[in-house]
């Protein structure tokens, strides 16, 4: 089942010329996970909000197309409604804390208490919540007390007892260091098992190798590509438009080693260890 | 008509509500600042007018009301016996914003002394009420002595005593904010007004 | 960062609307009352509430700051209150009068009454629990939301002002010295705080906005309400009292 409809999407920022996305159309299957690469300001940001309606209702500007998650047409309808079924986390964790809360438990209840959700349900939510994303230590914690990477799955959880089907994540660990980062990647992993459709942006094309369906290549406001990670990654014009193939199909590229049977290059270490295991033999 | 009506909208947008505390936090640490810096004013009300000047009246006003019941809260609470003055000033400087008037360094003058001079008409009368007359700064209370003495007037006095206090404490508040709010860019102080349209394209 | 001393006594477990009410009678009824005693009467009960609640010690800094400049007030009421008539004794060539004496008593106690009924509210209140009492009362989520955001925003604020403070003072920037030199230092300081304090609006907004901040319909609470006894006998007792003083002043 198609859970997002992109048609013609255009977007331009107010007092800009520029658009910041220029005639987009893809689909996105229900339980799939996108990566969304490209260089900076590529429009992957905008793309993340223009999935939620934070483009245009936040920023407004010029907008065309139209842009439909679960059923539900973004440009006609208030940000509210659409959180119910798509929900986002941003790059910085420190400005996604409401800063109205005193407790972890309290900030991921912010959401559900402005949606009106029953007390018993809310409680309910957030401990499954907070399981998912592995911060029950964590719920009496104040919220700024946090390490960036357990604010970031504080974040996440917070959406997550919102929810919804879809999840969006603008870079979530572009400001996080290594051990931060990794800890987010297993949480979204995990998101991921449980059947939400994910779309991720992200410029650390071997997490994007290993984790996504497919990938969704952007230059300039342009879709450029949209297809499995291997045939994306195995593009010749990757520089393009600005982004490095993930290290392992680097290596297969240089010892010509192709995934059995296809004309691709591995984008996973997984995959690229078969391949030079093949090549060997 | 409908520039006017939208300044006295009720409706914010979330980034002008967002902005409140954060215009409480700038009166804090420019109070922080001046102190550690032992200048001889307040400084106290940048946010108030900063906010103002982004949001319009009613956030100024918002901000102002605030962040004295905060101080309150916080710090101090006589502090919220002068959440009047610090509305009226978030008033009057947000119209005179959005009238045109911050367009130069010379016109922010003209602002600073209308918030000024708000700013005393305002506490005079909280001043009386509370303390006699009085505004516990030790220069303006030595003038109000030396007025009362020879006038007998209470109300005379008390004005004079605040207005060397406020007026150029409020001059120089409304010109930081002005320096402030010349640098920001377009695309992050649109966010604050709530005029803004989606157009078809 | 706030006043709020935790202990449990008898005005603690008093609802935040109801010390709110409070306030609003300690500020009328000396005020509107027709005679002087009003005013003492009130301290008397304000000081013995804050005494009840064991948090006197802690209004005691703030009482300090008055009592500094009500001492000032009785000494210039004294000897250049308009109406003085009636002198007690002189000093030199200066009268030192009764009826300025009296008048700057009148408002040392209307004053201190004040500072101590908002010094119960303060003393005694978790403000997240009087954010919490006032948004059930029906004021708006989004100024409830303001209103608690503040006291974590500020010690952030306060945090980035160190980090900047360090920064500028290593570069070599002077904070000490004559008048200029402090004022030129003044906006160094400020501009950076401020600009990323404005730029982290548009994304906490945002992040607002994806978690239902907008949301029009019947808002729920994480938090069970918490119950006070009495809350309906006092404020109308307040309320009675207010409206005593009022009649008691149209008739006198």
């Amino acid at each position: 089942m198609k859970t997002i409809v992109v048609e013609q999407l255009k977007y331009r920022y107010p007092l800009t010329q520029t658009l910041a996305l220029n005639e987009l159309s893809f689909e996105v299957e229900e339980g799939e996970f996108i990566g969304i690469v490209g260089k900076n300001l590529a429009g992957k940001s905008t793309l993340c909000q223009a999935l939620i309606g934070l483009v245009p209702h936040f920023y407004h500007g010029g907008y065309g197309g139209r842009v439909i998650v679960d059923g539900l047409e973004v440009g006609k309808s208030q940000v509210d409604e659409i959180s119910k079924k798509v929900g986002i986390v941003f790059q910085n964790p420190f400005t996604q804390v409401t800063g109205s809360k005193l407790t972890v438990y309290e900030e991921i209840a912010f959401g559900l208490e402005n949606l009106g959700v029953p007390r018993a349900e809310m409680i309910d939510r957030i401990d499954h919540a907070l399981d998912l994303l592995q911060m029950l230590p964590f719920k009496d914690r104040a919220p700024f007390d946090l390490s960036g990477g357990q604010m970031q799955r504080m974040a996440i959880a917070s959406i997550i007892a919102m929810r919804p089907k879809i999840i969006v994540l603008d870079e979530p660990t572009s400001q996080l260091d290594p051990q931060g980062s990794e800890e987010v990647f297993r949480a979204i992993q995990s998101l991921s098992r449980e059947g939400m459709t994910v779309i991720m942006a992200e410029h650390k094309m071997e997490k994007v190798a290993q984790y996504a369906d497919r990938v969704l290549l952007l230059h300039e406001g342009r879709l450029i590509d949209f297809d499995r990670p291997e045939k994306v990654f195995s593009r010749d014009d990757l520089d393009q438009y600005g982004i490095a193939a993930p290290v392992y199909t680097e290596v297969c590229k240089a010892l010509d080693a192709k995934i059995a049977g296809e004309p691709y290059y591995p984008a996973t270490l997984d995959e690229a260890c078969k391949a030079l295991v093949m090549r060997r033999e | 008509m409908s520039a006017n009506q939208s300044i006295w909208s009720f409706r914010f947008s979330v980034a002008a509500i967002v902005l409140i505390p954060v215009a409480v936090g700038i009166n804090y640490i420019g109070k922080l600042f001046a102190g550690a810096l032992k200048l001889p004013l307040w400084l106290d009300a940048i946010g108030t007018v900063l906010s103002s000047m982004l949001a319009g009246p009613i956030i100024g006003a918002l901000s102002g009301l605030i962040n004295n019941i905060i101080y309150g809260l916080t710090v101090d609470p006589i502090s919220f016996i002068y959440a009047l003055t610090s509305v009226f000033m978030g008033l009057v400087a947000g119209y005179m914003a959005f009238k045109g008037w911050i367009s130069s360094w010379g016109k922010a003058v003209v602002v600073g002394l209308a918030v000024g001079i708000t700013a005393v008409v305002i506490s005079t009368p909280l001043n009386v009420w509370f303390w006699g007359g009085q505004t516990g700064n030790f220069w303006g209370d030595a003038l109000f002595t030396y007025v009362m003495s020879q006038t007998g007037s209470t109300w005379l006095a008390s004005f004079l005593d605040e207005l060397v206090v406020d007026l150029p404490d409020k001059v120089i508040t409304v010109l930081a904010a002005y320096g402030i709010y010349r640098i920001l860019p377009q695309s992050l102080t649109m966010l604050y007004k709530n005029n803004n349209k989606t157009e078809s394209i | 960062m706030s006043l709020y001393v935790n202990r449990h006594s008898l005005v603690h477990s008093v609802d935040p609307i109801t010390k709110l009410y409070y306030i609003g009678a300690a500020i009328v009824v000396p005020f509107i009352a027709p005679s002087f005693h009003a005013a003492w009467v009130c301290l008397l009960l304000s000081v013995s509430l804050l005494l009840i609640a064991r948090v006197f010690h802690r209004a005691m800094p703030i009482l300090g700051f008055v009592a500094f400049v009500l001492a000032t007030v009785i000494v210039i009421q004294s000897l250049f209150h308009p109406g003085n008539a009636t002198a007690w004794f002189h000093i030199g060539s200066i009268g030192v009068y009764q009826e300025g004496f009296w008048y700057a008593l009148g408002i040392c106690f209307r004053a201190t009454n004040i500072v101590c009924a908002f010094s119960i509210l303060v003393l005694t209140t978790k403000p997240s629990d009087l954010v919490e009492a006032l948004v059930r009362k029906g004021l708006s989520p989004r100024i409830g939301y303001v209103l608690s955001s503040v006291f974590q925003i500020i010690p952030q604020m306060v945090a980035t002002m160190g980090t900047i403070t360090d920064a500028q003072r290593s570069r070599g920037m002077e904070t000490e010295g004559n008048l200029l030199v402090r004022i030129r230092a003044f906006f160094p300081l400020l501009g950076p705080v401020v600009l990323s304090s404005l730029l982290n609006t548009k994304e906490r907004a945002l992040a607002l906005q994806v978690r239902g901040f907008n949301a029009t319909g019947e808002k729920t609470f994480l938090h069970e309400q918490q119950t006070y006894q009495y809350s309906a006998v006092l404020q109308w007792g307040l309320i009675g009292v207010v409206i005593i003083v009022v009649i008691w002043r149209i008739l006198s």
